[in-house]
């Protein structure tokens, strides 16, 4: 098993490296340069080239890709951003905190909300504890963050003045972000477990436990939802992944300084040293988080930690 | 009467300790308010020169730092801030100026080798060249003096020694490489930077010392929101106390919000249209200035107006609005053609030019309206209504939206058809410069000096040095109206409005003078 941890980790680096020359190709394509996007309009075109210059942003493509990788490795160092001027480490890293937060609270509150949600409407199938929370799951995970995001502010924020309206200062600036990015994943969870649980409860060992007499909750606690669980924690895994990724618009909504807020606004500034730093450090979490489904996996189905095991020993 | 004097004395002395008791808790009440003002940008440095964001320098110039001179539109333009007296040669090569006695705000005096130490700073920054060329020599007197010798006469210069900021040499010297990337406490301003952090906001403190008296705001907050709508909830949710050139799309929502506290202005800023006669397009079409005047003739102004800023802006037939700009030559003095909407005459002009009915019934194709800016939209819109236009007298365009990114080097290499630009923070008429002028090459969108050029270019750089030859502000008007008929005459640019500049703010602030460029601080006050 840590033999499997190990060479999932150890698969990083070539997903890293892929990373970052896509994104150094991408960014070498695509037409503008930092020294016209930080001195504006007006500055002469000598100034621009000049201050290309002087950012490394001149070299040929080869060259920044592998001077970029030598500076991680020998010296951990991701740089110095084109547009402030200050490392990129210390730039990015209290906003990837932040966006982490707020999509590891995101996913609890979505699973807190999904999951029961979804074994309850599985097991009350075809009643209105079924209908009612089915039909607002279908239309809540149709309307988007950013939809839900303002009705939320106009509500709390403006009619009833109880929760700010922006920033990340305390505990009361991330409910509304919270909920916004949650509810949608919250749907999804509902509808996954639902569907899953409704599988899970037609197998032949459900019956066999229903048939020893077994009572109904530990059928369906014990037998049912243990084996319905793994498409879900799939689910949970993505949707991890995904708030990481994709909490950009929430957090421009909240004015939330988080890393996807960062990431877009530099890329109008081809400030390539952020945008290539946020976009490592999210693809790691991203890994990490399907390295830990997996692991999840191993640890739900004894099935799968058996092979593992055997994967693991040859 | 002595009880009558002792009850008397009692009363008053209670009055006194009452009244004194009331203005120290409301005192103490203001040092711990904070005045949260909405930027939609975030600060690139806490250096000023490393800024390039109008939306930076309103809150790093007048009120961290603090140059030789100030400027305020809202009362004629260039005042004296750090200057206390100036001194002009008669050759006018020779500036000899006295400084008031200010401290900065890490508390050390303000000296002339402070002044000398900051002009060699932005003298070895390239992209301060424009400001900083004429120059030949700066110098200390003495403590409270500095000479500035310059190349050659340049009446200009007022803008130089507003947009050069003074540095603390010693402040500067101790942060070392890493001074802008830091909150420090380099500048004679109202207020310092107490804390900086370029994603979520800039914390800034009041200058107890600050040499024109204490500010009455003590802390200022500037929050990044990028996100108009949300900025738009921020302050009805009374979480925003000041927010400058407000969004104008939901500007109807903010003056219901805001119960009479907000002011809409015209800006210190142009949108301007282009034709780049050096086009290739349609067997260089846009050559011909009969099509090129036919053109501005086709523009409605107006219309553009009202698409694209909903009708708060104003239609611009000066580069430079002459209200704020007092070298600007007055569009109302009639010197310079100014193409008022006449589709008619545009018809006729291009059947002089040559075109049949049948041509134009076709339409004949002039190539393509460059623009950028697509976050915003407005210049967009200003594209599709000269499309529009365009077409309405038989000329067939395309619009191209890009990233400035991707446009700006099309439209400084000449490399575009008809282009719609921006500009903005132009506080004298001589910064024309930088269009016009042939030493402007990167930064201009029409080159006028060409071997074969159809224009008078050599007239148009006579009068830009004529111009700032002399102090004479009629005079110079004189010079800049010839120079801009010069270039109205070509059919080359044509302004076309002026933003607007909304302004909301708190029940509890007073703003003071409403400038469409800069606020300070400094004039805020706590009603």
């Amino acid at each position: 098993m840590y033999i499997y941890i190990v060479k999932r980790l150890l698969f990083l680096i070539p997903t890293i490296l892929g990373i970052i020359l896509i994104i150094f190709a991408v960014m070498n394509v695509t037409p503008g340069d930092p020294g016209r996007a930080i001195l504006g309009v007006s500055a002469r075109q000598d100034e621009v080239d000049a201050l290309n210059h002087q950012l490394g942003y001149d070299l040929p493509f080869l060259q920044k890709y592998v001077n970029y990788i030598k500076n991680i490795v020998t010296k951990g160092d991701f740089g110095i951003s084109y547009f402030t001027k200050q490392s990129v480490f210390d730039e990015i890293w209290p906003r990837f905190v932040l966006t982490i937060k707020l999509a590891l609270c995101g996913i609890l509150l979505s699973t807190l909300i999904g999951v029961p949600m979804g074994i309850y409407a599985a097991v009350k199938q075809y009643s209105l504890y079924d209908t009612i929370p089915s039909l607002i799951a279908f239309f809540i995970a149709s309307i988007p963050g950013f939809v839900l995001g303002m009705v939320l502010l106009y509500v709390f924020s403006l009619k009833l003045n109880i929760l700010p309206s922006y920033g990340a200062k305390t505990i009361r600036h991330l409910i509304m972000p919270v909920f916004a990015i949650s509810i949608s994943a919250a749907a999804q969870n509902m509808r996954f477990t639902k569907s899953s649980m409704l599988e899970s409860v037609r197998q032949d060992y459900v019956r066999t436990a229903r048939a020893k007499g077994l009572p109904e909750s530990t059928v369906i606690w014990k037998h049912a939802l243990k084996n319905a669980l793994l498409p879900v924690v799939t689910q949970i895994g993505l949707n991890l992944g995904l708030l990481i990724c994709g909490a950009v618009v929430i957090e421009k909504l909240f004015s939330l300084p988080g890393i996807g807020g960062l990431i877009v606004d530099r890329i109008s500034f081809k400030d390539e040293p952020v945008i290539i730093a946020g976009t490592i450090l999210i693809a790691v979490c991203f890994t990490i988080v399907m390295l830990i489904v997996d692991l999840v996996y191993a640890y739900i189905d004894p099935r799968i930690r058996a092979k593992y095991s055997r994967t693991s020993t040859k | 009467m002595k009880k009558f004097l002792a009850l008397f004395f009692t009363l008053s002395m209670l009055m006194a300790v009452f009244c004194g008791y009331a203005g120290s808790a409301e005192a103490a009440e203001n040092a711990d308010k904070v005045l949260t003002v909405r930027t939609s940008s975030s600060m690139q440095s806490t250096d000023w020169a490393q800024t390039t964001h109008l939306a930076d320098a309103q809150i790093l110039w007048q009120n961290v730092f603090e140059g030789l001179y100030g400027m305020n539109e809202a009362r004629g333009g260039y005042y004296h801030s750090l200057a206390k007296d100036v001194k002009i040669s008669e050759d006018q090569l020779t500036y000899t100026i006295t400084l008031v006695d200010a401290t900065f705000q890490n508390g050390e005096p303000l000296k002339a080798s402070d002044v000398v130490f900051t002009y060699k700073r932005a003298l070895d920054i390239p992209r301060l060249k424009y400001l900083t060329s004429m120059l030949d020599t700066v110098s200390a007197l003495d403590d409270k003096t500095v000479v500035f010798k310059l190349k050659y006469p340049y009446s200009a210069i007022e803008h130089t020694f507003f947009s050069i900021m003074i540095y603390s040499e010693k402040e500067v010297k101790a942060i070392g490489d890493s001074f802008g990337t830091k909150p420090h406490k380099a500048g004679t301003g109202a207020y310092y930077i107490d804390e900086y952090d370029p994603a979520s906001s800039v914390k800034l403190k009041a200058h107890e010392g600050y040499w024109r008296g204490a500010p009455n705001i003590k802390n200022i907050d500037v929050l990044l929101i990028t996100e108009n709508s949300a900025a738009v909830i921020a302050y009805e949710n009374g979480e925003i106390g000041y927010m400058h050139d407000a969004p104008t799309s939901e500007w109807e929502e903010l003056v219901r919000a805001s119960d009479g506290r907000n002011k809409m202005i015209k800006g210190n800023n142009v949108r301007t249209f282009y034709i780049n006669y050096e086009s290739k397009s349609n067997n260089a079409i846009l050559a011909n200035p009969l099509v090129r005047k036919a053109i501005f003739y086709a523009i409605d102004k107006e219309t553009i107006n009202k698409i694209s800023t909903g009708g708060y802006g104003s239609v611009a037939d000066e580069y430079m609005p002459s209200e704020y700009v007092k070298t600007s030559p007055p569009a109302s003095a009639g010197g310079f053609e100014v193409y008022k909407y006449n589709p008619e005459k545009a018809k006729s002009l291009l059947k002089e030019a040559g075109f049949t009915d049948e041509q134009l019934k076709a339409g004949v194709p002039v190539g393509t309206i460059l623009t950028y800016g697509a976050t915003t939209g407005e210049k967009a819109k200003c594209a599709q209504v000269i499309q529009s236009d365009l077409s309405k007298i038989g000329l067939k365009s395309e619009v191209q939206v890009g990233d400035i990114n991707m446009t700006s080097p099309m439209f400084h290499s000449y490399e575009y058809d008809l282009g719609i630009y921006g500009d903005s923070g132009n506080f004298d008429f001589n910064n024309i410069r930088q269009m016009v002028h042939s030493e402007s090459k990167g930064m201009d969108l029409v080159r006028y000096k060409t071997d074969d050029s159809p224009f008078d270019w050599r007239r148009i750089e006579e009068l830009l040095d004529l111009g700032v030859s002399t102090s004479d502000v009629e005079k110079r008007v004189v010079y800049y109206t010839e120079l801009w008929k010069i270039v109205m005459d070509t059919a080359t640019i044509l302004p076309l409005i002026n933003m607007p500049i909304g302004v909301v703010w708190g029940a509890d602030v007073d703003p003071g003078a409403i400038n469409p460029s800069y606020y300070q601080f400094f004039e805020f006050s706590w009603k």
